[in-house]
């Protein structure tokens, strides 16, 4: 089967810095791949590539079919590739419903101009909108917070809040970007089972960018590794557990090991500096 | 999980039955104001003796239009429009040329004061067709432009849409204020450097020119035959259009379309990432901007108990400061906060030429000059508005409303609908 998504020797620099070296990848239908690397090894980096936020430098992007690269985000977006962000973007200004229905806009079939009349399309599209966030807003636990302001919600409603939204773009890609990021145990376990979940119920293709080894080893079918903008490795969670490559980047073997058991804590893999000076020859 | 169930069922089931308040609001809304606006005409020359009163209260539903349409880009889009006078300038010249022509076409003569008997009724019944022409041209001309400017300057990210109105707002004045025939040598330049009188653009420029110096450059535009521009649009006209300007002002900020426009204006890379083109929705809310701008000025123009001359001087930078200052000192994004700022800022104004003209400062006014100084009591404007926006910053920093509409609790809210 060939890959839904997929990246060829897609390169990205910022100014002398190689962000993003040469990196393909093939990401089949209804997978769920990991992409995974120390800090500054460029995940962040690719994600934005193909969402479009960064031109590609080298390299292509595609989509089934769908050439990315020509593509603005909000067409990226359009075309079916949705995201979170590290960095947690929620509308603050608005409610937690009215940060789901902003994604409507894409599906939406009447125009401004019905909206001004109130036309019977406008309040068609309206009520689906709103009965789609609800059912969303119910799937992630977060459908009494519906009308609070987005930025009153704890740190993993609000990762939860933005899979929310990106899944109301009905999606065939979503590209998760740490999203158990500041996660206790307890709900990183249940972001493995909604994470598969989603995979399966809306027929989705998931890539995940995660530091929790308890997420990333839990869920992904296979892994790919990058350090300092290059691959370094790929494969199945157990081929990249014992992969030295990848324990020599990460600095340290035992973190890795210790994601092997699903009832032990999650522990953040040891970080590198993101600040820290790149080694330039 | 039985959510996607859900979620399936609701796909189904999304006709749900609506309020009455839903359903007939809106068209209750314009009756009523349609209603109220119709009596206004009749009653308020009665009511009000004083048409510098009338003024006023004409003045401020013009302003509530002005800051009503300057919210949409400046406060919903969050971007930064100050050129909002140019567009005025552009609807108010616009309805007055066409005012004019269809006033002549109708048989010209000075309009009769409002009262019941023929004439009055006839010219009431002609305006049904002047004043909405003359409107529409107007915001549409001025939309015509918004699209122009708007298009290469919202593409970018960051001020340009700033430096390019306020350029362009003051390019259109001085156009109308200095381009004369025959000795101009702006113009005459001009042509010459495009390749002379018979070159392609010559032509062009001629008849460019010739249009802009009918326009009665510096001193303004006072109708066909100089006796002033035909004011067709009372009370009705007025407040019944404010009315409708409020009705989509409303719906367009509690729309999907003005949800995406907050969201663009909270997180530009988010909105994009949930298919919301910045471009798109910026250009249109400014295009939109422009109409209204277009639409209040060429209220502006035809008003009656206004003034008869449109002088390309009540279109300055500090007519698109009054604007902001409006919109900011309501609240970036509120309507209701737009209407309250209108009503403030031309009270404001209209006081102070008020005092200015009172006897006593007149009498100072003309003791001091004998001094060599001179007396513009138009500075404590400046004052009186830095005042107030200086305390708003230090108590209420989005402004007397912020984003809210304090008189509809729950349309912050999702469920929304029209007003009335
Ligand atoms: N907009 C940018 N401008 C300059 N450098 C950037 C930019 N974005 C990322 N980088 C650099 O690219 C490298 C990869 O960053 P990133 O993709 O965020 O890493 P990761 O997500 O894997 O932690 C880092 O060295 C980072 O400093
Ligand atoms: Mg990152």
């Amino acid at each position: 089967m060939s890959a839904l998504l997929e990246l060829a020797s897609v390169t990205k620099y910022f100014g002398g810095l190689c962000a993003v070296s040469d990196v393909s990848l093939a990401i089949k239908k209804n997978a769920i791949f990991g992409l995974i690397g120390p800090n500054g090894a460029g995940k962040t980096t690719v994600f934005n590539l193909i969402t479009g936020v960064y031109k590609t430098d080298k390299g292509t992007i595609r989509l089934g079919a769908t050439d990315l690269l020509p593509l603005r985000p909000s067409a990226i977006a359009r075309a079916g590739i949705a995201r979170t962000f590290q960095n947690i973007r929620l509308f603050g200004q608005l409610s937690v419903l009215e940060n789901l229905l902003v994604a409507g806009e894409l599906t939406k079939k009447a125009g401004i101009f019905s909206a001004v009349m109130r036309s019977r399309h406008h309040h068609a599209d309206e009520d689906l909108h709103l009965a789609e966030a609800r059912s969303l807003l119910e799937v992630f636990e977060l459908g009494d917070k519906a009308d609070d302001a987005s930025t009153s919600l704890s740190y993993g409603n609000q990762r939860k809040l933005e899979i929310a939204r990106a899944m109301m773009l009905k999606p065939k890609v979503l590209l998760l970007d740490e999203p158990a990021a500041g996660m206790n145990y307890g709900e990183a376990e249940g972001l493995k089972k909604q994470i598969r979940w989603l995979r399966d119920t809306f027929d989705l293709t998931v890539v995940l960018v995660e530091h929790n080894m308890q997420v990333v080893m839990g869920v992904c079918d296979e892994i790919q590794v990058l350090d300092h903008g290059e691959p370094i490795a790929y494969g199945t969670p157990e081929q990249i557990r014992t992969d030295e490559k990848v324990l020599a980047a990460y600095l340290g073997d035992e973190s890795l090991a210790m994601g092997q058991g699903t009832d032990v804590p999650a522990v953040e893999l040891p970080v590198k500096d993101p600040n820290a000076p790149e080694a330039h020859s | 999980m039985d959510s996607a169930k859900q979620a399936d069922e609701s796909k189904k089931g999304h006709e749900k039955p609506r309020s009455a308040k839903d359903r007939f609001g809106g068209a209750i809304f314009v009756v009523g104001s349609l209603l109220v606006a119709l009596v206004a005409e009749f009653l308020l020359p009665r009511l009000i003796e004083d048409s510098s009163v009338r003024n006023i209260l004409m003045t401020i539903c013009c302003n509530a239009v002005v800051a009503l349409s300057l919210n949409v880009i400046n406060g919903m889009a969050g971007q930064f429009s100050i050129g909002h006078a140019g567009f005025m300038a552009l609807g108010a010249y616009t309805a007055a040329l066409i005012v004019s022509a269809m006033h002549t076409s109708f048989g010209g003569g000075t309009l009769p004061p409002t009262s019941f008997d023929h004439d009055y009724l006839v010219a009431f019944g002609h305006s049904f067709a002047i004043v909405p022409v003359a409107l529409l041209a107007g915001a549409l001309v001025a939309a015509l432009f918004g699209l122009l400017v708007g298009l290469p300057s919202l593409r970018l990210r960051g001020d340009y849409l700033a430096i390019v109105t306020l350029g362009f707002a003051e390019i259109l004045r001085l156009s109308v204020a200095t381009t004369r025939l025959g000795n101009d040598e702006t113009v005459g330049e001009a042509v010459h450097a495009i390749g002379g009188p018979n070159g392609f653009f010559g032509p062009v420029f001629h008849v460019g020119s010739v249009f802009l110096s009918s326009l009665g450059g510096k001193k303004g535009y006072s109708g066909p035959d100089g006796a002033g521009v035909p004011l067709y649009a009372g009370p009705f006209w007025v407040i019944f259009i404010t009315a409708l300007v409020a009705l989509v002002a409303w719906r367009l900020k509690f729309s999907g379309w003005g949800r995406a426009l907050r969201a663009l204006r909270e997180d530009e890379i988010a909105s994009e990432a949930v298919g919301v083109d910045p471009t798109r929705y910026k250009v249109t809310s400014f295009v939109i901007s422009a109409f209204g701008g277009g639409l209040a000025g060429a209220l502006y123009a035809i008003m009656r108990d206004g003034n008869p001359v449109v002088q390309p001087d009540s279109f300055t930078f500090q007519t698109s400061f009054d604007a902001i200052t409006m919109v900011i000192i309501g609240g970036s994004g509120s309507v209701t906060g737009a209407i309250l700022g209108a009503v403030f800022v031309t009270v404001t104004v209209k006081l102070i030429e008020l005092v200015q003209h009172a006897d006593v400062v007149q009498n100072l006014s003309s003791s001091l000059e004998a001094h060599g100084f001179s007396l513009d009591l138009n500075a404590l404007r400046m004052m009186i508005y830095a005042g107030v926006i200086i305390a708003l910053m230090v108590l209420r920093p989005e402004g007397v409303f912020g984003e809210r509409e304090p008189f509809f609790k729950k349309r912050m809210r999702t469920r929304e609908g029209a007003p009335a």
